[in-house]
């Protein structure tokens, strides 16, 4: 019999890097971005920290693996900074985490990330993680090199030196691996960055690629959006497995005080529920480490078989309808888009929120051409594996042609759009670990849907204009060509005069123009149908908008593009540093 | 350039008629009042379907067709195509639909003002062509426009066709004169005078022109005394005339064998022996009502032990052939009137089984006899297995 050993988390991880999106050199360079910008976003929202973020990527050299380049990848924060202590465990050893298994809409969830990119650059490049950081107490910074010892899965800092650093606090992390890289498309860098700063308008990003200027992106709003304490699990979110091991956490405590504290939405009440479907009254005052496998089954079913309160949603964190709307304006120049943000709900007994964001841009996409999907999990740009995710299968399944928009049968709408969908819950299930597509329960799907539908009706009000607009116009050209035509051809066919011409010419006229005046009707209705939606979400949109007259009973919010307003012109500007 | 031949005793001048309706357009505009065009509706269900007469004819009703902002432009395409077919009447020019597509073309390429006619492909000018047809209640052979002479590849010994030439002389052709090769009839099959050299047995018309010319190589027009015909797939307008004209001149029967399936029955027999819904106006000279189904029959399957399909009903073309065959079976006047039950039971059949049998089965039977498709055809025949 061959010899059973016990290898390390770090040993796993680093031989199964492609679960948690290492598994090719454009996925390797995207996932170490993300992970580094995604642990800089949580610290600063977590100490109330507006962010401001330098990313600089470019190639260095070759790379060691066919195929590859040696690609260096910087992320410089604001942040509060990592004390000394902790700089190895951050970077360099999996499962740390201040965050794991917390019921926290953080982006981070488990520590596996950041930990999986050093582990990378060790692999590829012999070198780990260069780390620069500085907290407020601190006079210099301490700079490191940290790698992962894959043996014992313990962080190891090297090289520790103190430096000068002209920065109050922050962070700054550096990666050379091999990798490749993808600008455009859906695993592109550009998309991921785009994606980060619609969806963090406290953002301030400052982003260098290979070799492209520098570009800038200020933030659209001065608020750090708080997020809410962390919740308890509902019980009815357990299988029988994780029941029990929940209880190991929780010591020699009663079955009635760990159902209590270790769980949401479990009162007395629910206790006495519990104890009518079947839970033997004498388990409730027995300490939990006592319990047998058979009396947490006992309990677990009890607790299955009754009804409870569902969920609080308090948990969650909206981006807010009008910072979506400020923030989308920096992505390129819109012709008009639409926001919506549904109020938190509990689908699969989680608390969950989904915000939608559909827009269109002057100068990006095509007609024929699928909209441009960007998906969000817990305010993380989703890049791959699009056709299985709940967000893709909501999309598909709205009749978009309702909303004016094309849609061939059981796909993503055509046109010039982004489609920004974003969800947010404390515990959002993946379909992986590489947290690449958000899994599609019927409620979820359904919950994303509804706010698409809302979103679509509120899009559907600018593009009926616009329909009407073109139709107007139509018309107007239609009887300056035609009309001539027709009579001419009458009058060579009846062999008529001139002063027959004439009349008919006029009558025609006549007759065409009864008919314009009709379209012209229609898009006045059309205009202040969408002035009154812009009157009652004035809020949203600034001055300009509440000049608009009236109001009504209008389903949201849809605005035409600032271009007509300098003020508000996007902030997105490209410099050389 | 000398007149055409007519098609048939037309009623109306057509130059005449199109003028009138010409003026009384440009005096409705004078007078600040809505020209309309109305065309006999092409469809289902404006069909009428009548025993005694034997094919589809039109009902009352009819496509209107306004002016106003969207239809002006419509109209100016009409009054500009008619107008280029009145000069082809008055000129004795003729043209195919894709030629006039074309000649449309030139003139506005010529014209800088006319270039919002201009049309993006030919199912354009053709809606508008047909349309004009179903205005003036003519064919469009008699407004000069004909289509490709497809299908209908005949055979006999004993045939002999005197066309009437554009010049009034006449060219004879003696069908047993002309070796391997066969006589392909005109789409304008009113010029052709049909005369027999004894007398003849009957008409058998095949789908497939590859199987009508392998009966032809073996010798079934030596053997029988007969006209052999390949269809070619759904009957075009000069197979559908030829046989009418087979019907009226030579009083003999006719027989159509084909697949057995759903699409064969109602778009190339029935097409064949009544006409169609989209050319209600001239079915009266381009359908045969008196032609028979032959086969396959569903009962030749079971006699003879024919391999057959089963429907895929997961193929779209095959899913749409059978709900097409379901909406005949409820809406078309030709398969509900119970003269036609024979050929509704056989619809039905099919909906049922969800199988098909082609005709070119027949050669299953005896692999070994070239000639058993022959032979098992003058049977059923001498037998009357037909509807």
């Amino acid at each position: 019999m061959s010899k059973i050993t016990k290898s390390s988390t770090a040993e796993y991880f680093a031989k199964n890097l492609q679960q948690v999106g290492f598994s090719s050199p454009l996925k390797a360079v995207l996932t170490t971005l993300k992970e580094a910008v995604d642990n800089s976003l949580d610290a600063c929202e977590q100490n109330g920290i507006l962010p401001e973020l330098s990313v600089e990527i470019k190639k260095v050299g070759n790379g060691s693996s066919r195929n590859t380049d040696l690609i260096q990848i910087v992320v410089e924060d604001n942040g509060p900074g990592i004390e000394p202590d902790d700089l190895a465990k951050v970077f360099g050893e999996y499962l740390a985490s201040s965050k794991f298994g917390r019921g926290q809409c953080s982006r981070g969830q488990q520590g596996i990330g950041i930990s999986a990119a050093t582990t990378w650059a060790q692999l590829t490049n012999a070198k780990g993680a260069f780390v620069t950081t500085k907290t407020k107490k601190m006079r210099k910074a301490i700079h490191g090199q940290v790698d992962v010892d894959i043996k014992s899965n313990v962080g190891v800092l090297r090289n520790k030196e103190t430096i000068d650093w002209n920065k109050d606090h922050g962070v700054k992390v550096s990666f050379k691996i091999d990798g490749r890289i993808q600008l455009n498309g859906d695993g592109g860098l550009i998309t991921y960055l785009e994606g980060t700063v619609l969806v963090n308008p406290h953002l301030t990003l400052h982003y260098k690629l290979m070799d492209a200027d520098w570009v800038h992106v200020e933030r659209v709003t001065d608020t750090v959006p708080s997020v809410p304490e962390a919740t308890l699990p509902h019980p009815h979110t357990f299988k029988l497995g994780e029941f029990i091991t929940h209880a190991t956490l929780f010591g020699k405590i009663s079955l009635r005080k760990f159902l209590k504290t270790g769980f949401s939405r479990v009162s007395e009440q629910a206790i006495s529920q519990f104890i009518e479907k079947g839970l033997p009254k004498n388990l409730l005052e027995k300490p939990i480490t006592t319990l047998g496998d058979a009396d947490f089954k006992k309990a677990f079913q009890a607790v299955q078989d009754s009804p409870l309160m569902a969920p609080s949603t308090k948990s969650v964190l909206t981006v807010g309808e009008e910072s979506l709307s400020k923030s989308i304006q920096r992505l390129g120049e819109i012709d008009f888009f639409s926001v919506a943000t549904r109020r938190p709900s509990i689908c699969d007994f989680k608390p969950v929120v989904v915000e939608v964001a559909l827009a269109r841009f002057m100068n990006r996409g095509e007609g024929d051409t699928p909209v441009q999907l960007l998906r969000f999990a817990n305010r993380v740009p989703l890049q791959f594996d699009k056709s299985g995710c709940a967000i893709t299968r909501a999309i598909e399944s709205v009749n978009w042609k309702t909303y004016g928009l094309q849609q061939p049968k059981n796909s993503l709408p055509l046109g010039p759009y982004v489609f920004a969908v974003s969800v947010v819950s404390p515990f959002i299930k993946f379909k992986n670990a590489s947290k690449e597509t958000i899994d599609a329960s019927d409620e979820l799907v359904d919950e994303i849907r509804r706010a698409l539908i809302q979103a679509g009706q509120r899009l559907s009000r600018h593009i009926k204009k616009e329909f009407k607009e073109a139709d107007l116009e139509r018309k107007l050209q239609h009887i300056e060509q035609f009309g001539p035509i027709l009579v001419e051809a009458l009058v060579r066919i009846t062999k008529s005069n001139d002063s027959r011409k004439k009349r008919a010419e006029e009558g025609l006229k006549k007759l065409l123009g009864r008919d314009s005046k009709d379209a012209e009707e229609e898009l006045k209705i059309a205009e202040s149908r969408l002035a009154e939606q812009k009157a009652k979400h004035a809020h949203i949109f600034g001055e300009e908008a509440a000049e608009s007259e009236g109001s009504s009973e209008d389903e949201g919010e849809v605005n035409e593009s600032p271009k007509k307003s300098k003020a508000n012109a996007p902030k997105k500007k490209a410099n050389k540093k | 350039m000398a007149k055409l031949l007519k098609i048939r005793e037309l009623k109306i001048d057509i130059p005449k008629e199109a003028k009138a309706l010409a003026e009384q357009m440009l005096s409705d505009l004078e007078k600040s009042k809505r020209p309309v065009l109305e065309a006999v509706k092409t469809s289902l269900d404006n069909s009428f379907y009548e025993p005694k007469i034997g094919y589809l004819t039109p009902g009352d009703k009819v496509v209107r067709t306004e002016l106003n902002v969207s239809s002006v432009q419509k109209l100016a395409r009409v009054v500009f195509i008619l107008e280029i077919m009145l000069r082809n009447l008055d000129i004795g020019a003729v043209n195919t639909k894709r030629e006039l597509y074309y000649i449309c073309k030139g003139l506005i390429k010529g014209e800088k003002n006319l270039k919002p006619l201009d049309f993006e492909d030919q199912v354009e000018s053709d809606a508008i062509i047909d349309f004009i047809g179903d205005m003036l209640r003519v064919y469009r052979e008699e407004l000069n426009c004909f289509a490709n002479d497809r299908g209908g590849q005949t055979y006999s010994q004993n045939l002999i066709v005197t066309e009437t030439l554009l010049d009034g002389s006449k060219a004879v052709i003696d069908l047993s004169t002309l070796g391997t090769a066969p006589f392909q009839p005109k789409n304008k099959p009113q010029s052709l005078k049909l005369k027999i050299k004894k007398k003849l047995d009957f008409c058998l018309v095949i789908e497939s022109e590859g199987t009508a010319n392998t009966l032809q190589s073996m010798g079934f027009t030596k053997r029988n005394n007969c006209i052999l015909i390949g269809a070619g797939g759904v009957p075009s307008n000069g197979v559908r005339g030829w046989c009418k004209l087979i019907q009226e001149q030579i009083d003999i029967p006719i027989y159509f064998f084909g697949d057995l399936d759903a699409y064969t029955m109602q778009n190339i027999f029935r097409t064949l022996k009544a006409g169609s819904a989209s050319s209600l106006i001239r079915n009266a000279d381009f359908s045969a009502p008196s032609v028979r189904f032959l086969g396959v029959l569903p009962d030749d399957v079971k006699k003879y032990d024919l391999p057959y399909y089963n429907v895929k009903e997961s193929d779209p073309s095959e899913q749409r052939s059978l709900k097409k065959a379901k909406d005949a079976i409820e809406n078309d006047p030709f398969f509900q009137d119970k003269k036609n039950k024979g050929l509704t039971d056989i619809l039905r059949w099919l909906l049922k089984e969800k199988i098909r049998c082609e005709q070119q089965s027949l050669f299953s039977v005896d692999p070994k006899d070239p000639i058993k498709m022959e032979k098992i055809i003058l049977e059923k025949i001498k037998r009357g297995s037909y509807v």
